[in-house]
């Protein structure tokens, strides 16, 4: 039996801070002054859309949805490794 | 005379680092017990993944996991240093070491977390780098070592400088206390050091 | 009554990483508060899910395996983008002692 409205469960008040907190962290990925700043604020994010993902997965009962959380948590390790090196091999040749 | 002494002092200990380098080295692993530590740790992570217990999948994740942990032997356990058989590593790893070390971690990180949280509030930070020096020297356990301090309270470590021999951490630390090099050591990496210790080289 | 509990530690940790991030002065201190207080909050949050809900037990070890690869790749990533940071040329702002600028010129 699934629950069409998620605000019954507490999970589910859980989800709607954590987005709250992730549209407080937008301001330092818009305005950051440095790129490393934005980098910090992306994978802040991406890591509260992981746990996003495998609450609405649990409350849904859908359980192949918490592949896909470990899957884009990969994604995002690739990703922040780019930049990181990115970043390092930008200020060897200025 | 005392000068003499020094010098022989500081000749014998280069000595004796040496002598435990070569042991270290001589004490590898034969290549079976390296094919079945890999193999249990990739056959534990295919149930878990794939999520179903029926027989031709096990049958299935059991000869393919073989194949894998035959070709990625060096991979995982090339730093192991741990004398016994074979079934008492596995057995005392499960159900001595990792449960110690998870019961070490859990209170630094929830320590940790609030003392973030009270830096965040009250904003009395007082930032610096050091660097400290460690006495392991495999790769697996100083990474490991890494990433345990920076999820203890007030340290993120920054960089590695590994000469031959010996390994550096350079740790940025949010509320410096001293500057000595053995003092901060001992107060950043705590008892973790020991228990690495049991295990890497 | 325990999952509750871990739910609520978890999203509080999570508020005051978010406003940790906000306030900090520069790259190195914003990194502490983004490693820690996410993966401590990441894990309660998990932990608690994988307490309270109705599944068979390879899905709640599913879960607790998700905590692990989190508390595994944060403290690898954060390493990354702050060697990165400071190879890029960004310096602390107002630090007791630099030790990486005397070994680093």
């Amino acid at each position: 039996m699934v629950e069409e409205n998620i605000l019954v469960d507490p999970f589910g008040w859980g989800v709607l801070i954590l987005i709250g907190t992730s549209l407080l962290l937008t301001y330092r990925v818009l305005f950051g002054p440095t790129l490393a700043d934005r980098v910090v604020g992306l994978n802040t994010i991406t890591t509260k859309l992981v746990v996003i993902i495998a609450i609405l997965a649990a409350l849904r009962r859908e359980f192949m949805l918490i592949d896909l959380a470990i899957v884009l948590l990969m994604v995002n390790t690739v990703g922040a490794l780019i930049i990181a090196k990115y970043l390092e091999r930008r200020g060897k040749n200025d | 005379m005392s000068r003499r002494t020094l010098y022989l002092r500081q000749r014998l200990e280069t000595i004796k680092e040496r002598t435990l380098f070569e042991i270290n080295v001589s004490q590898e692993l034969p290549n079976w017990e390296k094919i079945v530590i890999t193999w249990v740790a990739l056959f534990i992570f295919w149930i878990v993944i794939s999520g179903n217990t029926r027989t031709e999948n096990i049958i299935m994740g059991a000869i393919a996991t073989l194949i894998t942990a035959s070709f990625m032997k060096d991979l995982l356990t090339d730093d192991i240093r741990y004398r016994g058989h074979l079934i008492e590593k596995i057995l005392s790893f499960a159900f001595l070491h990792a449960p110690q070390y998870i019961f070490i971690m859990i209170f630094r990180l929830i320590e940790s977390n609030f003392k973030v949280a009270k830096h965040a509030l009250l904003m009395d930070i007082n930032p610096g780098i050091v660097k400290i020096k460690t006495n392991l020297h495999s790769d697996t356990g100083i990474t490991i070592l890494a990433n345990s301090i920076t999820l203890t309270p007030g340290t993120l470590t920054i960089d590695v400088d590994k000469k031959l021999g010996e390994a550096y951490l350079y740790v940025h630390w949010i509320d410096v206390k001293t500057l000595n090099r053995d003092k901060a050591g001992e107060m950043i990496k705590g008892d973790l050091e020991e228990w690495l210790k049991k295990i890497f080289w | 009554m325990i999952e509750y509990l871990l739910l609520t530690l978890g999203v509080l940790i999570m508020i005051f990483g978010a406003i940790g991030i906000l306030r900090f002065p520069d790259v190195y201190t914003r990194l502490h508060a983004a490693t820690k207080c996410d993966t401590g909050g990441a894990m309660n949050i998990l932990l608690a899910l994988a307490i309270s809900i109705e599944a068979p037990l390879l899905t709640k070890l599913k879960l607790l395996v998700l905590a692990f690869l989190i508390a595994l790749i944060n403290p690898m990533i954060s390493h990354a983008i702050a060697r990165g940071a400071y190879k890029s040329g960004i310096k602390p702002q107002t630090p007791v002692v630099d030790m990486y600028a005397w070994d680093n010129p």
